[in-house]
């Protein structure tokens, strides 16, 4: 039961890695703070999973967890590493993933039954239609357009995935506390916001000057 | 009795018909009851069951249709459930919400849109879908010939004034490919958003109503659907539908809850139409299932079973007829007979009467000759007596002369004695002699009786035993009493042999009291014992024995006025012995050794 835990820790890993990996050298500016973060809507007591709940018309995640980006114009640059969203244990791991625009994300299937994932979101509609896991080249979809898509299982109606498609390089999921940071960011004024659940995106501007660290909140 | 009615054969005759009648009356008023009571019980059991047999069926049709329905509704419901159909509503891609469902629904669509209605499994097979948005209306299709097509008017139907939060049935009656109108089940399925609990669409499924194709069961149930005052029943002419329609409308609006029955016309045929509500608590407007049930059948059945208890009853009928007839005769020959033998017995009794009255004449007549006679004859001896005593007393009489007359003055004596009784008798005879019975003790009676016996000149060589009691009070009078004992006394002496016995024994027993008198002497022969007590019989003891054979029938006549009896209780070998019986007074009332 640890495993998505770990997982979400991992991909806020990965993520900060890729940040850094995308950062020019020369921008060394770092944003580090807390999401104040929503109070679990539901909490399945019984049978804690993690994931995707939907309440009164709005997806976020459970337990919830914050994507705080950057956003502005930023350079393109060069292949994007793939991404990577499993079903296992019928649920979409991790369940949320921050991606940027342009990267290619595997769905590989773990568990030992069909699933069949697709999306009718604007963002991105896709269906990758029934595959176990013995599956290969194991589906992925290119996500060329920002915005939130909603990923949904066929056969599995609750399975609730979340894709983050994001214009810039500079994102970072937070802990579960909401404490984030997001290091080597270019210097220059910036909207940085902080991505609740599907209806909720808090802004705050932020002047960059290249160096140094600012403590950025999000009440 | 009643003289005159049963006397008479007329009044026997009417008696037999009268019981004949009634008997009648009695049966026809038992029969037609017991028929009419079993018809009824019968007419009614048959109707029973012809309606049992129709409501089996009807809810076995509406049973079939129901387990249809909630069929279509489940898979409906799965349909509504599918996540592609969910995406396409909440995830803003209303475009293809169509295309999905168009595969989702591929399974329940009958290929070709309308096309298999025939075939295996068209029952459960939608002619159409369509989706309402969240306030209720139609969500155009892209393409008509995928989701099935349907008329504008008739599309406009299906949208609803808000969307439903449960499943919605209704029906829709549409233009069909042949003259009659095709009624269409819908099923309105809310779709209920996974995110926001709302109901944020609907599913409208369309499907063939099948009653309306049945044909007609074996039995001729007829089943259509009574839809916004219009009836759909394919079996029936438009215009008995249109008729049939206003007769629902108008049963069904009566009642707030909707089913019921209602027996109608339908070409001339009474049948029985069962109503219910097929779409209650629904939306869409409301719509009647009809089943028709012809009565034809059943009332023929009936009026064949009355026509069979009919002619059971006209047979029963004559039957009762016949065995009361012959059951009245028999009743009534008895009392024929009865009639019969009272009138033979009645011309019986009064020629009996008739003779009973002569010979009462004739005895009067004789005894009042008798008494005449003794007391004619009485002076005469009296005065002979007188005579001869006179001649006795003449003197100078020889001893032979004075002997014969003295003998002639015992004989008037005798004739005297003769004469009395000979009185004694026939006053008795008429029922003239009124005895004065009264309570009086026996033994100094029989005590005065045994000493005149010894008084009597040759009574001193009998031995004489007598065995009385203190006292033995008898009901009887004194001088009636005497001379019974008198009687019996003489005669034991006069029968006896010389030397011989004499035994009196007196006791009561029994509520009589017993007097015995036995002697000694030639006993009386067996033939001749029942002759003792006539008049002038006196026993074969030769004539040298004094006595006018008067004296015991005289007895036993006193005895028996005084309710008792005198009888001969044997006469064998030496010994002859007579009984006496008195009736027994109360003691109290006499008193022993009181005098009378």
């Amino acid at each position: 039961m640890n495993l998505p835990r770990s997982n979400l820790l991992l991909a806020w890993a990965l993520g900060l890695a890729a940040c850094a990996g995308a950062a020019p050298l020369r921008a060394a500016s770092t944003v580090a703070g807390r999401v104040a973060l929503p109070k679990p809507l539901a909490a399945p007591v019984m049978n804690q999973r993690y994931g995707i709940v939907a309440s009164g018309g709005v997806l976020s995640p459970y337990p919830p967890v914050a994507v705080v980006y950057l956003e502005g114009a930023f350079p393109p640059d060069g292949p994007r590493p793939e991404g990577r969203m499993a079903q296992q244990d019928f649920n979409f791991v991790p369940m949320l993933l921050p991606i940027r625009v342009g990267t290619r994300v595997s769905f590989p299937n773990l568990d030992p039954v069909y699933h069949n994932i697709f999306s009718f979101s604007p963002a991105k509609r896709f269906d990758l239609g029934r595959y176990r896991s013995d599956e290969r080249p194991i589906p992925s979809v290119l996500f060329d357009q920002p915005g939130l898509v909603t990923l949904r299982c066929d056969i599995h109606e609750h399975m609730r995935g979340l894709i983050l498609v994001l214009d810039t390089p500079y994102f970072v999921l937070s802990g579960p506390d909401g404490r984030y940071r997001l290091a080597g960011l270019p210097s220059g004024h910036y909207r940085l916001k902080a991505w609740i659940d599907s209806r909720t995106t808090r802004t705050r501007e932020v002047d960059l000057d290249g160096r140094g660290s600012i403590r950025m909140d999000f009440p | 009795m009643k003289p005159g009615a049963a006397s008479q054969p007329a009044g026997v005759a009417s008696f037999r018909v009268r019981l004949v009648l009634a008997m009648m009356l009695l049966v026809s008023v038992v029969a037609t009851a017991g028929l009419l009571f079993a018809q009824h019980n019968v007419a009614a059991t048959v109707k029973q069951d012809f309606e049992r047999a129709f409501r089996a069926e009807v809810a076995a049709l509406d049973a079939g249709r129901e387990i249809r329905h909630a069929l279509l509704a489940e898979r409906a419901r799965a349909l509504a459930r599918r996540p592609r159909i969910h995406a396409a509503l909440e995830d803003d891609a209303l475009d293809l919400l169509y295309p999905s469902a168009r595969d989702e629904l591929s399974d329940v669509m009958a290929p070709g849109a309308g096309a298999a209605r025939e075939g295996g499994g068209a029952a459960l097979r939608a002619t159409f879908y369509r989706f309402l948005d969240a306030r209720g209306r139609v969500l155009p299709p892209p393409d008509e010939k995928e989701v099935g097509a349907l008329d504008p008017a008739v599309e406009a139907r299906l949208s609803l004034a808000r969307l439903p939060d449960r499943p919605q049935t209704g029906y829709l009656a549409r233009a069909g490919g042949g003259s009659e109108d095709e009624v269409d089940e819908v099923i309105a399925m809310p779709i209920i958003s996974s995110e926001t609990g709302q109901t944020i669409a609907a599913l409208v499924l369309g499907f063939r109503t099948p009653d309306l194709t049945l044909a007609p069961g074996a039995s001729g149930i007829l089943r259509g659907v009574w839809l916004d005052g219009r009836l759909h029943l394919p079996a029936l002419p438009p215009a008995e539908r249109a008729a049939l329609a206003r007769d629902v409308a108008v049963a069904a609006g009566a009642r707030a809850e909707g089913g019921g029955s209602l027996s109608v016309r339908v070409l001339g045929a009474p049948y029985l139409l069962f109503y219910k509500r097929l779409n209650p608590d629904s939306s869409f407007p409301p719509a009647l299932g009809l089943s028709l049930y012809p009565l034809a059948a059943s009332l023929a059945r009936q009026r064949q079973l009355l026509w069979q208890f009919a002619a059971a009853g006209a047979l029963l009928w004559l039957v009762a007829l016949g065995t009361s007839n012959v059951l009245s005769l028999r009743l009534a020959r008895p009392v024929e007979r009865l009639a019969l033998d009272s009138a033979a017995d009645r011309s019986e009794r009064a020629r009996a009467e008739a003779a009973l009255a002569t010979t009462h004449q004739e005895l009067l007549r004789a005894a009042r000759f008798s008494a005449d006679a003794s007391h004619q004859l009485k002076t005469p001896v009296t005065v002979l007596r007188a005579g001869l005593e006179s001649l006795l007393a003449e003197p100078g009489l020889g001893a032979a002369a004075r002997e014969e007359l003295s003998a002639l003055v015992h004989q008037t004596y005798r004739l005297t004695g003769v004469i009395d009784d000979l009185l004694l008798l026939s006053r008795l005879d008429a029922g003239r002699l009124r005895l004065d019975l009264r309570a009086l003790d026996l033994v100094p009676l029989i005590a005065a009786g045994l000493d005149d016996l010894g008084a009597l000149p040759e009574g001193a060589g009998l031995e004489v035993a007598a065995e009385l009691p203190a006292a033995l009070p008898v009901l009887g009078e004194r001088n009636a009493l005497a001379l019974i004992i008198q009687n019996l006394f003489e005669n034991a002496h006069k029968y006896n042999r010389p030397g011989g016995r004499i035994r009196v024994a007196a006791h009561a027993g029994n509520g009589w009291a017993v007097l015995t008198v036995g002697n000694t002497g030639r006993a009386i022969p067996p033939d001749a014992q029942a002759a003792v007590f006539e008049r002038f019989h006196r026993g074969a003891v030769g004539e040298d024995v004094p006595g006018h054979g008067l004296g015991l029938n005289l007895a036993r006549e006193l005895a028996r006025l005084q309710g008792g009896d005198l009888t001969l209780e044997r006469s064998a070998g030496d010994w002859t012995e007579f009984v006496v019986r008195c009736r027994l007074a109360e003691p109290a009332a006499a008193p022993v050794g009181a005098p009378a």
